[in-house]
């Protein structure tokens, strides 16, 4: 994946940059597709022990994920006062989702104990280490992008693999609330991301950290998923 | 070394069989599976919008042409619209998803149908893409002086395949005698006829010519699985070793690998990796959408869903629906032969203008394949 290279057009910074982050959650979407568990997903050869590991290896970024974007929250200034409003009611809404990501977990016959314990794959390692890297810079405009790729990922991936699931396995409602919720919820998502883009921008310099920062963010996605193993 | 020149759309022509068939009268000519009338047929019209269309089977499931004849006859129009005679081709590009027999190719059968002397051909098979695939040959064969008249042409002959004695007999029938959706909704979907153009390296005289300043295909078959396909059944179709003629063709008529085919959870995902194309396209600078003064996009705005139209209107990548030129609805979808049949009655509804630029946008189910050409009014 390579950086775009910005060029000025018609519509002003903020179409540039949903430009930009639009052809990078495509090219996420493509890599995605080709990891081994997906891969598996879509070709009919996914088995409970995958789903199992998937909401595990899952488990992890979703409980970051409110953590960081309190972080970043905390090191907006003064300027961005309703950006940081913005980030913090949007991790007060998803803090405990990961509890939500346990109980389809234990539906789906596995051990609380179990996701509770496991460990953060490599993938989760690199992405959580990223997230709180950028997280803790001050005015971290960048993460931005990290939002639009998560965010793209519940609106879009989640309830196509959560009814893909439910398909192939056989598996009760409660099995999978957590991606079919997220999909179901995610509708005016890129209504809300183009009025946070219209906080920070335009400003060349963040324009070109949001679209980096998607990449990073989609890259370390990936090698998530594709570190799961059941 | 000779320079490369400039190449001209000169002529454009289609061929479309036979009166235009209603709606309700579809069955009539692609028949009836178990003698039952489809369940999916209504909704597969709501979604494509298509309201007529043609095809080379009269109502009595008698062959009125073949996809090779039907090429022929377009580009027997778009000579003539160029002002040229068929002896004055030498180079023929021929384009179709699935050809009048197995072996040999498009290109030499639509050839024999045409007639005349010794030409170069070159066969294109793919899906709607191919069309372009043999666009770019042609254009760039008179491009590079190899050529100075060359045709491109595509057809299909769909409803052939569409037979309900490819389906009955096998695993796509269940056992209540209903056609499995995957292979129905397509039956509702594709038509027939063909379509060709005429390159050259000068515009006509005294008529508008399109200069093509770019024909670009992307491919993205390494990311995605087969979405619509003939030849293997669904859960192995991305295991091109499995492929039917490994069976035989008793076996895989059985398994119901020799239909066509389209999973449509995938077509959505497919959708939006031809939006990312596009968009990065728009990124380049390789299209710039405040430039095109029309578009002919071989897929209907009412199939991009809401949310992909607002992307397009928020990633300043959309063209607003007054440039878009459209026959879908009128002549059907026509697979590979659609771009030419769409440009053939654009050109001559008088509505183009010189010096305005003309985007194509074809893009392809088969495995996730978009192609553009962009063309300018001389």
């Amino acid at each position: 994946m390579t950086t775009a290279v910005v060029t000025p057009a018609r519509g002003g910074e903020v179409s540039d940059v949903l430009r930009r982050l639009a052809v990078v959650f495509a090219e996420f979407e493509g890599r995605l597709a080709q990891t081994p568990l997906i891969r598996k997903l879509t070709r009919g050869r996914f088995s409970p022990d995958d789903y199992r590991a998937f909401l595990s290896g899952l488990r992890q970024q979703v409980k970051d994920g409110a953590l960081w974007m309190s972080r970043a929250a905390s090191n907006i200034g003064e300027a961005h006062l309703e950006l940081r409003s913005r980030l913090m009611r949007h991790a007060v809404t998803e803090h405990r989702d990961f509890r939500l990501l346990e109980a389809d977990y234990v539906a789906a016959g596995g051990e609380l104990a179990e996701i509770q314990g496991a460990e953060k794959n490599i993938g989760s390692e690199a992405l959580s280490a990223w997230m709180f890297h950028e997280a803790s810079k001050p005015e971290p405009f960048g993460l931005l992008g990290a939002m639009w790729i998560i965010e793209g990922l519940g609106q879009i991936k989640a309830l196509e693999w959560g009814r893909a699931a439910q398909r192939r396995l056989g598996l009760p409602d409660e099995a999978v609330r957590f991606l079919i919720y997220h999909g179901e919820n995610d509708a005016a998502h890129i209504e809300e991301f183009e009025a946070m883009l219209g906080l920070v921008l335009p400003d060349p310099a963040t324009a070109r950290r949001i679209v980096r920062t998607a990449e990073v963010t989609a890259r370390l996605y990936v090698l998530q998923i594709e570190e799961i193993v059941s | 070394m000779t320079l490369l020149r400039d190449a001209y759309i000169t002529g454009a022509g289609a061929y479309l069989p036979g009166a235009p068939v209603a709606n309700d009268r579809i069955e009539d000519h692609i028949g009836r599976v178990h003698g039952r009338c489809s369940l999916l047929g209504r909704r597969a019209l709501r979604w494509n919008g298509v309201q007529t269309r043609h095809y080379a089977m009269d109502s009595e499931g008698h062959a009125t042409d073949s996809n090779a004849g039907m090429c022929a006859k377009a580009v027997r129009a778009a000579l003539d619209d160029a002002g040229l005679g068929h002896a004055d081709l030498d180079y023929l590009a021929a384009a179709t998803t699935q050809g009048d027999y197995l072996v040999p190719g498009h290109g030499v059968t639509v050839h024999g149908e045409l007639g005349g002397g010794p030409i170069e051909v070159a066969s294109f098979q793919s899906v709607c893409g191919s069309a372009l695939m043999a666009a770019k040959a042609a254009w760039l064969s008179v491009r590079a002086g190899e050529h100075n008249v060359a045709a491109a042409c595509a057809g299909e002959f769909s409803s052939r395949w569409f037979q309900p004695g490819f389906y009955e007999g096998s695993a796509l029938v269940d056992d209540k005698g209903r056609l499995a959706a995957e292979a129905d909704f397509l039956r509702f979907t594709l038509s027939d006829g063909a379509g060709a153009i005429v390159i050259e390296p000068a515009p006509q005289p005294g008529a508008l010519s399109l200069r093509i300043d770019h024909i670009d295909v992307v491919s993205l078959a390494g990311a995605f699985e087969p979405c619509m396909w003939a030849g293997g059944d669904r859960e192995n179709r991305s295991d091109a070793a499995q492929g039917w003629s490994q069976a035989g063709p008793l076996a895989a008529h059985a398994a119901g690998s020799i239909a066509l085919l389209q999973d449509f959870d995938l077509l959505k995902r497919v959708i939006r990796a031809w939006v990312g194309v596009y968009l990065k396209k728009v990124d380049e600078g390789r299209i710039v959408p405040d430039e095109v003064d029309w578009l002919l996009c071989h897929y209907s705005a009412q199939s991009l869903r809401d949310e992909l139209m607002s992307l397009l209107d928020k990633t300043a990548g959309a063209i607003p629906p007054e440039k878009w030129f459209s026959n879908l609805a009128t002549v059907g979808n026509v697979g590979s032969a659609s771009i030419w049949v769409m440009l053939d009655e654009f050109l001559k509804s008088g509505r183009l203008q010189r010096g305005q630029k003309v985007l194509c946008v074809v893009p392809e189910s088969g495995r996730a394949l978009v192609g553009f050409m962009m063309l300018e009014a001389v």
